[in-house]
């Protein structure tokens, strides 16, 4: 198993970054380019959609919240799309439900970028 | 008094490398998914397991000396214990290429401890080694 990343625009300055698969220590930086690249490309509002992510751990946690932080450097944001209640309860585990915003679906997630 | 000898032993060696990692995970599935653990307790246990192998790989952070990561899974009727040995760094290394190495450590330590029954751990300086030791109970 591996990690897929599909990133789609559905409007200006907005990108929702699909990811299926495992985001793990050796697929994280992946995401971390994709997402750095959006941002430095002038995208700085990001939904990342983490309903086919079968498996993710704190590296992955960890390239999450960097998103975050450059995003709202940015005045920009990222919010989660996950219903999946074995990644949910990672986020719950960990705290970190506390500074995620998380949705179920994405129409949600871009109604409230 | 020392532990009983476990029924079973399952041994694993991965290079301390973040593309192996996934290969501890599989074997990890295997074992704990021939005991009487639940689909959530299982995912837990391959969480930890993961967990364990890239901390290990972040603190020897590249070193091309380093040895592999030694994964000992001991499988009793009322537990699994699973010891992940690797090499402790030959000299200071620099902080790894991640967005927060403290953070994720912390959140590695967390994730650890909360999925799993026990944890510790042992530096041994004398074999160069450090050692995580993990303990998940069957339907305690």
């Amino acid at each position: 198993m591996n990690l897929r990343v599909e990133t789609r625009t559905p409007s200006e300055g907005v990108a929702v970054i699909a990811l299926s698969g495992e985001a793990d220590v050796y697929t994280s930086p992946r995401i971390k380019q994709e997402i750095v690249d959006l941002l430095n490309n002038g995208t700085t509002k990001l939904v990342v959609d983490l309903t086919s992510v079968e498996y993710l751990d704190s590296t992955g946690l960890g390239v999450l919240i960097g998103g975050l932080k450059r995003a709202r450097e940015r005045d920009g944001d990222l919010k989660l799309i996950c219903d999946n209640l074995r990644i949910l309860r990672i986020f719950e585990i960990t705290g970190l439900t506390k500074i995620f915003d998380i949705y179920r679906s994405e129409a949600e997630a871009l109604e409230k970028l | 008094m020392p532990d009983p000898k476990p029924l079973a032993e399952v041994a694993l060696s991965i290079p301390s490398r973040p593309e192996y990692v996934g290969v501890a995970r599989l074997a990890i599935l295997g074992v704990a998914s021939r005991m009487r653990f639940s689909y959530d307790e299982v995912e837990d246990i391959r969480l930890a397991v993961g967990e364990a192998c890239t901390r290990s790989i972040d603190r020897l952070n590249g070193d091309a000396d380093a040895h592999p990561i030694n994964l000992a899974c001991l499988i009793d009727a009322n537990r699994l214990t699973i010891e992940v040995r690797s090499s402790l760094p030959h000299s200071p290394v620099a902080p790894a290429e991640v967005e927060s190495p403290d953070a994720e450590k912390g959140l590695s330590d967390v994730l650890i401890r909360i999925l799993m029954d026990e944890v510790d751990t042992e530096e041994r300086p004398e074999e160069g080694i450090y050692v995580l030791r993990m303990v998940k109970y069957v339907a305690r």
